[in-house]
């Protein structure tokens, strides 16, 4: 049974520390619930533990087992077994999503598979997700809607086989049917035993995936590490609790404002 | 100058023919056309008379020295083109499309790739001379080593072409530092009644995708390759079964 293990780990971008000493641990067959307030380090630290380039460990190491992946690139990551369904998912131009989707089944096993076992397999997992089958004959999700951008990270995940699959807030976009859609997925996914990692601000998502563990990240620490009812308190009361019974300040999300001017897409911006 | 008139699907090689081609293609038809060898000739006229549809589908792949292409469009006509500029060392080529009549249309879709110390020169203008015209120009380019890629090109909308639509897009990925890539869409609108716009795209390839792309497993080099084609590959769809898989084998072995 694989362990994502990660200590003392200290993240900086363009010279602000963003988080400042994470130590947690998550195994295969548990599914974590990771929350926190915005702007708090919770995308960061998937983000991180994926080895996207533009975040700089300062200190701390990231395991899984006894492998260190820290100084790791992207990709020997994601061969080790880390998945990460993103938040914004890129829409790439001009790449037909079954291409990439096979070069990235290729990539991650042993053994080419046959044309004939992998449109087998896409098949399966488009028909578990309820997607329309012509999305993987698309441009990567070029024109998806939020919804569709969604599940086909869902679907990715499905066709990859992660040990550990992380997923950056995969409810938004997305309708109550299809968050169903969703969970039944994931929920599917937890009893073969693979590893969550999941951040949502919404009780809801949770009720459906059922996690065995919840972590609360403030400031850039993990303070509160515990039982599910950990997300029934905050969904009904937020994050105040922390405050008065832990003596932790909440630091204000700083809102940079002035790199985003008229013209530029908002969302683009604040996603970099 | 040599007159052709089209009344059948037509394959045409143009090496030892004229300097210079004019191709009809008569009223009331729906042609596709491919050239072969254009890099042999400097005047390309076609003319598209009303009612007609003509794809046409060009594939360069020597130097092309110059070439002014030109096109007439009549009313209820079309022309779609498909260009795929793979030639080598020198492409200047100048296209020329005039939407004469009402309800005619151009869509033009080019890809090239520059390499070595490669100079191309890509200029495509589409002029809307009548009311609800509609024109799209989609060049998309990958520049590497030492080599020049210029897409330019104006969609001019003429005063009282009301209800006209024109749109341009040109993007350009760029590789090495020894590149020299310039997008300059241009507009010129004289009518207000219109919905025109442009886009340019000078850059290399996203980091936010290779991350994408790597975080599945691909390496940095293969995540670079399939973006790179996506540039490049969707020009296929424009040629038949055995040009497309000739152009294929071409983008992957100078990639």
């Amino acid at each position: 049974m694989a362990t994502l293990k990660i200590k003392d780990l200290h993240v900086e971008v363009e010279g602000k520390e963003i988080l400042k000493g994470v130590t947690t641990n998550i195994s295969e067959g548990e599914t974590v619930a990771l929350l926190g307030p915005n702007g708090h380090g919770k995308s960061t630290l998937l983000n991180v533990i994926m080895g996207h380039p533009r975040y700089k460990i300062t200190s701390g190491s990231i395991y899984l087992d006894d492998l260190d992946i820290t100084e790791m690139t992207t990709d020997e990551r994601a061969k080790a077994g880390l998945f990460l369904a993103l938040q914004n998912p890129a829409e790439v131009p001009g790449v037909i999503n079954s291409d990439f989707l096979r070069a990235a089944v290729n990539a991650t096993r042993d053994e080419k598979i046959s044309t004939y076992k992998f449109y087998k397999m896409l098949d399966n997992a488009t028909k578990e997700l309820k997607m329309p089958f012509d999305l993987a004959t698309r441009s990567l999700n070029e024109g998806f809607s939020g919804g569709e951008k969604k599940r086909n990270e869902i679907l990715q995940l499905l066709l990859l086989e992660p040990k550990i699959a992380m997923l950056d807030e995969i409810d938004s976009g997305l309708d109550v049917d299809a968050i169903q859609i969703v969970a039944d997925v994931i929920k599917k996914e937890e009893e073969k035993g693979r590893g969550f990692l999941v951040i949502s601000h919404y009780a809801r998502l949770f009720d459906l995936i059922k996690p065995t563990r919840a972590i609360v990240m403030i400031n850039g620490r993990i303070v509160l590490d515990g039982d599910t009812s950990l997300i029934k308190r905050i969904d009904q009361t937020g994050y105040e609790f922390i405050k008065t019974e832990l003596g932790i300040e909440i630091e204000k999300e700083q809102a940079d404002m002035n790199t985003v001017s008229i013209g530029t897409c908002a969302v683009k911006e604040t996603i970099k | 100058m040599k007159k052709i008139d089209v009344v059948t699907d037509l394959q045409y090689d143009c090496l030892d023919s004229s300097d210079s081609l004019s191709f009809e293609v008569t009223q009331n038809k729906q042609v596709s056309v491919y050239l072969k060898n254009i890099e042999e000739v400097e005047k390309i006229n076609f003319e598209v008379k009303d009612n007609s549809t003509l794809f046409l589908s060009i594939f360069a792949q020597k130097i092309v020295k110059n070439i002014n292409f030109t096109a007439n469009v009549g009313e209820n006509a079309r022309i779609i083109v498909y260009f795929a500029d793979f030639s080598v060392e020198r492409n200047h080529l100048n296209a020329s499309i005039n939407l004469n009549k009402d309800n005619a249309e151009c869509e033009w879709h080019l890809a090239s790739l520059s390499s070595q110390k490669d100079d191309k020169q890509i200029a495509v203008s589409i002029y809307h001379n009548s009311p609800n015209t509609h024109g799209r120009i989609d060049n998309y380019g990958v520049c590497k080593d030492n080599s020049t890629l210029v897409f330019s090109g104006i969609s001019h909308i003429e005063k009282g072409c009301h209800q006209s639509t024109s749109h341009q897009n040109a993007k350009i990925v760029v590789f090495d530092d020894g590149c020299k890539a310039i997008a300059k869409p241009i507009l010129k609108i004289d009518e207000n009644d219109i919905e025109a716009s442009h886009a340019a795209v000078v850059g290399k390839v996203s980091d936010e995708h290779i991350f994408y792309l790597t975080s599945r497993g691909l390496s940095i080099d293969e995540a670079k390759l399939l973006i790179t084609l996506g540039y490049l590959k969707p020009i296929l769809k424009g040629f038949n079964e055995e040009t497309a898989s000739e152009i294929d084998s071409l983008i992957e072995g100078r990639l």
